[in-house]
């Protein structure tokens, strides 16, 4: 049994650095979220599809034009 | 014995859940579908087509008989076939690059304007890059969205010419677009900036 411990600590070291690669990608990734959906909420300006903003036809209700500014 | 079995299991299990992390984070690879836009050959407007320039001069835009200049952005042009009450059937736009859309990042661009503009359930159906125009190359997406009163399917595209970057759509409801489909793609593939 007190042979058998020594054999088991590279294992052991392998499967954490093992797992630790995709737990870190899992959490760049909710990061990289997160900060995407901050970055869509300080710019977002919507103009209202009614009436809205400079009146022609997407801002009523028509499909969207070609422009890239909202 | 027995425990190097038990460490073998455990370093191939370690290793497999490495492989399947990497798998997570990476992009879905696309639909492997017929060309979407093999329709798109550059050609010039049919006869009896009308020709619109932008104010600009930097492009020009074809449209059927039947269809009419309608009110739009100042410096672009937009063309509508309309039903009663002034409903929209069809509608054909250009519009000079004005914001951060390019030719390579269209594809995600065009569907988050649109969500951003307040249209609601965009949906991507289709896009490619490296598209051939009569005077440039372009990107162009297929989507579909609703407004606050309807249901569109466009084909909007941004063409990159040799004086200028534009941006051409063609849209129509999709109970309509069967039957506009054909000016639609012939509208763009004749699209010159």
């Amino acid at each position: 049994m007190t042979f058998k411990l020594p054999k088991l600590i590279p294992a052991a070291l392998a499967l954490c650095c093992a797992l630790a690669i995709p737990v870190a990608g899992i959490a760049q990734a909710k990061s990289t979220k997160s900060h995407h959906h901050h970055h869509k909420a300080k710019h977002h300006s919507t103009i209202p599809q009614n009436n809205g903003g400079d009146r022609d036809a997407d801002n009523n209700g028509g499909p969207s034009d070609g422009d890239g500014n909202i | 014995m027995a425990t190097s079995s038990r460490l073998l299991c455990g370093l191939v299990l370690a290793a497999a859940l490495a492989v399947a992390g990497c798998g997570g984070t990476s992009r879905d690879a696309g639909h492997a579908a017929a060309d979407p836009f093999a329709w798109l050959q550059p050609a010039h407007p049919p006869a009896g087509w009308k020709v619109a320039r932008l104010p600009s001069g930097a492009a020009s835009l074809a449209y059927p008989p039947g269809w009419q200049p309608i009110h739009t952005d100042p410096g672009t042009f937009s063309a509508a076939l309309l039903g009663a009450h002034g409903r929209i059937h069809g509608y054909l736009n250009a519009t000079p690059r004005s914001g951060a859309e390019t030719l390579a990042n269209w594809a995600r661009f065009r569907p988050a304007h649109n969500h951003e503009e307040g249209d609601r359930s965009v949906v991507t159906e289709a896009s490619a890059t490296h598209l051939r125009f009569r005077a440039g190359a372009g990107s162009c997406v297929i989507d579909r969205y609703a407004t606050v009163s309807a249901r569109y399917r466009e084909i909007a595209c941004i063409v990159r010419g040799s004086h200028a970057t534009t941006v051409v759509v063609a849209a129509a409801q999709p109970q309509d677009w069967g039957r506009l489909e054909p000016a639609l793609r012939r509208s763009v593939a004749t699209f010159s900036t």
